[in-house]
């Protein structure tokens, strides 16, 4: 738990930790919404984040949001219909947007925002076909010899 | 919409535990319908064992008609081509993880399906069985022989267990859990007696059970620790041949030799929607008619689905 007992009393003044961006922006971030990332969390139980913590891996446009994420995620009072439809939000953003948001998420160990970006990633692929996920993710396709062969047997109706 | 940059995002170089995290809300339909096929590292990710401990063909049923020769189905051309190239792929992605194995029981599955399955799950532990209308004798110990670690099967009612049974005490060491959906008679019990003795638990729901089977059962098979008998119709043989009647309900004696099981499952209630059922069905369940996936249920936690 955290040391921070000030969340209830509006009198006293809420803790805050800073991020550093790739790009050098600054963000601060109430203590109690940090918790939600394990890695922040972590570095807060082991007085690590009195400085700004660097997160060289995610620039300031992503970090903002995921600042925004977490803040949100830990008000009190929020009805889960409300919240669902605010993450529902959160997530229509376009791809490459999403790609970062797991690749923020799954650095800083955020798991509620790493099962729903993934989530979303699930629903867009679903359903398509392989051609339209190399257009849409611009995947190259590129298998090994063996795996062409798995490939080529798998396409054909008779058991071989 | 912002594109540029979007050339930048390498979603092939996604760690592969997040692209399996991705994967894992994929039904069996969704995980073989391509994204094995787009590139290598989204293959790899799609034969991780994570996705693959249970395969679920439970949505899967044949195209069929009924006719009145050997087999007694038609399945329709097409309707087992899909299946075919269904299980092709999810056998090839699965590379052997998978532990149980979920049929519906209008699947009827060739032989050659069911062997080329079997071949390729050696792991198994639990098997939900397809339809055998069109399985031989062979094809079903075929299966048997190639899952030395079952211990749970969910099979239809046969007329003729020994081969079957036997086969299981062969092989398969470890077998303690069974679900027959289907008439139970003395026949089937003295032959559950003779080669399962140490089974724990066993399920005849929803079906007719004669009540000297049932009293086999509770007499000899002493490690058995959870019977499940709801719904079902239960019959006492009488003196003239013409005469069968029905239990209404359990009887002390009964009652009695159930005692030292850990859970015995009973429900024979005018009032319980499944008994009607049951009862206007005479037995043989017409699962079709009802709830989709119904079936899957059972009182016996470690039966259901």
């Amino acid at each position: 738990m955290s040391s921070s007992s000030s969340s209830s009393s509006p009198s006293c003044p809420k803790k805050m930790i800073t991020l550093k961006s790739s790009d050098g922006e600054t963000f601060e971030i109430e203590e109690i919404a940090a918790l939600q990332s394990k890695t922040l969390e972590s570095m807060i139980d082991e007085n690590c984040a009195s400085t700004p913590v660097p997160l060289p891996n995610i620039t300031g446009k992503i970090l903002a949001k995921v600042v925004e994420y977490c803040t949100k995620h830990a008000e009190v009072g929020a009805d889960a219909e409300s919240l669902r439809a605010w993450d529902a939000e959160f997530v229509s953003v376009d791809h490459p947007t999403l790609f970062d948001y797991i690749l923020a998420a799954n650095f800083l160990e955020i798991p509620t925002l790493l099962n729903l970006a993934c989530q979303s990633v699930a629903d867009m692929v679903k359903g398509k076909t392989p051609d339209e996920i190399h257009k849409i993710f611009n995947i190259k396709s590129t298998f090994t010899p063996e795996e062409e062969e798995e490939l080529r047997r798998e396409n054909q109706w008779a058991f071989d | 919409m912002e594109e540029s940059g979007a050339t930048m995002r390498k979603w092939e170089d996604l760690d592969t535990d997040i692209l399996v995290q991705i994967f894992q809300t994929f039904d069996i339909f969704e995980l073989t319908s391509g994204i094995a096929h787009v590139c290598s590292a989204w293959r790899m990710a799609c034969c991780d064992p994570l996705l693959w401990k249970t395969l679920d063909l439970s949505a899967l049923e044949s195209n069929f008609i009924r006719i009145p020769l050997e087999p007694y189905v038609y399945v329709h051309c097409q309707s087992d081509k899909e299946v075919t190239r269904l299980l092709k792929i999810a056998l090839d992605l699965s590379r052997g993880s998978i532990q149980t194995l979920i049929f519906h029981f209008n699947l009827y599955l060739s032989d050659e399906q069911l062997t080329y399955t079997a071949e390729r799950c050696p792991l198994v532990k639990r098997i939900v069985m397809p339809a055998w209308n069109r399985i031989k004798k062979t094809g079903i110990c075929r299966a048997i022989n190639m899952w030395p670690h079952l211990e749970s099967m969910t099979m239809p009612s046969i007329a003729n267990p020994p081969y079957l049974l036997e086969e299981i005490s062969k092989n398969c060491k470890n077998f303690s859990k069974l679900k027959i959906m289907g008439p139970f008679d003395i026949f089937f019990a003295s032959s559950l007696v003779l080669y399962i003795p140490k089974l724990k638990v066993l399920s005849l729901r929803c079906s007719v059970i004669f009540k000297d089977a049932l009293i086999t059962i509770l007499d000899k098979l002493q490690d058995l620790e959870v019977l499940n008998i709801s719904h079902c119709i239960l019959i006492e043989a009488c003196p003239s041949p013409l005469l069968k009647r029905v239990v209404k309900e359990i009887d002390p004696f009964i009652m009695d030799k159930a005692n030292r099981l850990r859970e015995f499952l009973v429900c024979m209630n005018d009032s319980c929607v499944m008994c009607q059922r049951a009862r206007s069905d005479e037995g043989l369940m017409r699962w079709y008619k009802y709830e989709k996936g119904l079936w899957k249920s059972d009182e016996a936690r470690s039966l259901a689905l």
